[in-house]
């Protein structure tokens, strides 16, 4: 018998892993069993252990006694994993079907297959967790379990995710499906997308970073849509200029310089007592930050800012965290307004990040990412240059203002709210990998850049490594910056 | 700061032969050891140290500038080193910040992170105390 300390994992897929994965599985389904050994990146976040599948090592020919309907893992195979796993950083894991219809609960031969791969691995893999999985087919419905062998004890997955894919996460003998009755609130939603998937968001956790124009109107619709969770992110306080388009806000949040999530976390919670809010003032990548995010089922990106789009990218591509970043820009010449330009980006693991995509300059982010003591030698310095008649950009780039208004910010953050919602639900996908369109031309001016990743970059080569990969992060929060600090409930 | 990236590309250097060690006491810096220099043309030593900043957020932020010691007789011939930057203390030495910005527009490949780092900084060095005044 295994005892779990408690349920406090996560387990990430991305789609087309997970889907590879499944067709694995189930090759001799729906009667009998099959299983793989796996590589997983992994992060202790404090709060447990958050694991993304890195890549899978399938048994090969005589690797499993096909004549036995159960899993029965050749002695070979284990072997060759585990001398494997003393070249790579990876968690071990062993993933296997039960049969159609047959809850993914552990049996007595689950557990001592566990029991057993727990010991063996830790001697060739010492200090990391052994993962142990269970998919199944319920009622149509992919369902899994799973265990997680980590310094002497074992803990329970509290949640599997799989990018914009729904799954079902199976605990302690029943669904961890809550069955209920469909909220009143709600009703509108249910009709058009269905009770369950109602149900669905009530179960999921979003984080928005940035609680801006944007960021604000994203959390009023998660937060009306019924979402159980919201995790909001963003390091500034209210002032008179935000009260345009900051949902929520009033002047005295201004007045009183309220920090921004802490004004989303009033509005969130007045619109719905039930839901539960971290609020923290601070940024991605900052530790605390990271840790929380990856515990979400998806974030929305909701900054004008080059380097947390970056941070994004990351988490997109190394913790399998599905994104959806949206950004809006405002132009005007001669006392008219020109453009009025909204881009909506669906970061998945497999998509381009954002360096391939050349969403970020260097220049801007450099200087982005500068303190504030720097900055200002920076522009002293730049401005010299311009008195010697000199290039100044090598010091200093003067940053355009970006001019927003509230339409825009919150027809921004509803539409990336809205694509977040269809892929929670799995009821619809973004038709688009970069949607940009001018609200002020001709049939909108709607395009879409699919663009390539390069060859050469690090998100080919790293998707689900999580922090076995931090040498390879696209940035790393300044030492400069504020620590990260949460809002009290 | 990326202490796994960094040692990584220091890593690389010496491999190659060219020693650089990461100092992270108070501002990080890379402290490259006797850089080559074209200064034995005009009666100057072959090689001089040279320190480059980590720059904050690394490697989203590109490398730039780059110091000598105190009193280094590079020092005004280095491109850019008229223009001090800031005097910096690491290894035990006084160090001077040079006006040096190679990836910003100052004659080298923009920067991207997934080419250059402080492994390919180092030809940016070599470049830079090739050409004295």
């Amino acid at each position: 018998m295994i005892r779990l300390a408690q349920n406090d994992a996560v387990v990430r897929f991305s789609k087309g892993d997970f889907q590879a994965l499944a067709a694995l599985l189930f090759r001799r389904y729906p009667e009998y069993e099959w299983a793989t050994f796996a590589r997983f990146g992994w992060r202790d976040t404090g709060r447990g252990l958050v694991f993304s599948l890195a890549s899978v090592d399938p048994p090969g020919s005589g690797d499993m006694n096909e004549s036995v309907g159960h899993v029965q893992i050749r002695e070979s195979y284990s072997l060759r994993t585990a001398l494997s796993a003393e070249k790579h950083p990876f968690a071990v894991g062993v993933i296997h079907s039960h049969p159609e219809d047959c809850l993914p609960a552990p049996s007595s031969i689950d557990n001592d297959m566990d029991g057993y791969y727990a010991t063996y691995f830790s001697d060739f893999a010492p200090g990391r967790p052994y993962v142990s999985l269970i998919l199944s087919r319920v009622e149509g419905t992919l369902t899994l379990s799973g265990r997680v062998y980590w310094r002497g004890g074992w803990h329970g997955v509290e949640k599997f995710a799989v990018e914009t894919l729904p799954v079902t996460t199976w605990q302690a003998r029943e669904r961890n499906f809550r069955r209920g009755e469909a909220r009143e609130r709600t009703a509108r939603l249910n009709s058009a997308f269905g009770s369950e998937a109602a149900l669905r968001l009530r179960q999921c956790a979003v984080a928005v970073i940035g609680a801006g124009g944007t960021g604000s109107a994203a959390v009023e619709i998660l937060a009306r849509a019924g979402v159980g969770k919201l995790i909001l992110v963003d390091p500034d306080r209210m002032e008179e200029a935000n009260l345009e388009r900051v949902h929520g806000s009033q002047p005295t949040h201004a007045r009183q310089a309220i920090s921004k999530v802490e004004v989303a976390r009033e509005h969130v919670l007045a619109i719905d007592p039930t839901c539960q809010v971290e609020a923290i003032i601070g940024r991605l990548p900052q530790k605390e930050v990271v840790d929380a995010v990856i515990r979400a089922d998806l974030a929305v990106g909701c900054t004008d800012q080059q380097h947390s789009r970056l941070a994004l990218s990351d988490i997109a591509v190394r913790y399998l965290v599905p994104v959806i970043d949206c950004g809006v820009a405002l132009e005007g010449a001669n006392g008219a307004v020109t453009a009025q330009v909204i881009q909506i980006v669906r970061f998945l693991a497999a998509d381009p990040c954002a360096l391939c995509r050349g969403m970020i300059l260097p220049a801007t982010i450099s200087q982005e990412l500068m303190s504030e003591e720097e900055r200002g030698l920076r522009r002293a310095q730049a401005e010299d240059a311009r008195t010697r008649g000199e290039n100044p950009n090598q010091y200093w780039r003067r940053e355009a203002q970006l001019n927003t208004v509230g339409f825009l910010t919150t027809t921004a953050g509803s539409m990336a709210a809205g694509y977040a919602m269809g892929w929670l639900t799995g009821r619809f996908d973004p038709p688009f990998s970069r949607l940009q369109m001018n609200l002020l031309g001709r049939d909108l001016d709607v395009t879409d850049s699919a663009e390539i990743p390069r060859a050469e970059c690090a998100c080919r080569r790293i998707r689900g490594w999580a922090d076995q990969a931090n040498a390879d992060a696209f940035l790393n929060a300044p030492a400069h910056w504020d620590a990260a600090r949460w809002i009290d409930s | 700061m990326s202490r796994e990236r960094i040692e990584r590309e220091l890593a690389l250097l010496r491999e190659g032969g060219q020693l650089a060690d990461l100092f992270s006491e108070g501002r990080p810096l890379v402290l490259y050891r006797q850089v080559p220099t074209a200064g034995a043309q005009i009666g100057l030593p072959s090689a001089e140290d040279v320190i480059v900043p980590v720059p904050a957020g690394y490697p989203a932020s590109m490398i730039d500038l780059a110091g000598l010691p105190v009193g280094s007789p590079f020092l005004g011939r280095a491109r850019g080193s008229q223009n001090n930057q800031g005097i910096v203390a690491v290894a035990g030495r006084q160090w001077q910040l040079a006006s040096y910005h190679p990836h910003n527009g100052g004659g080298g490949p923009p920067w991207d992170q997934m080419r250059h780092g402080f492994h390919t900084y180092l030809d940016q060095l070599i470049a830079w105390l090739d050409k004295l005044n």
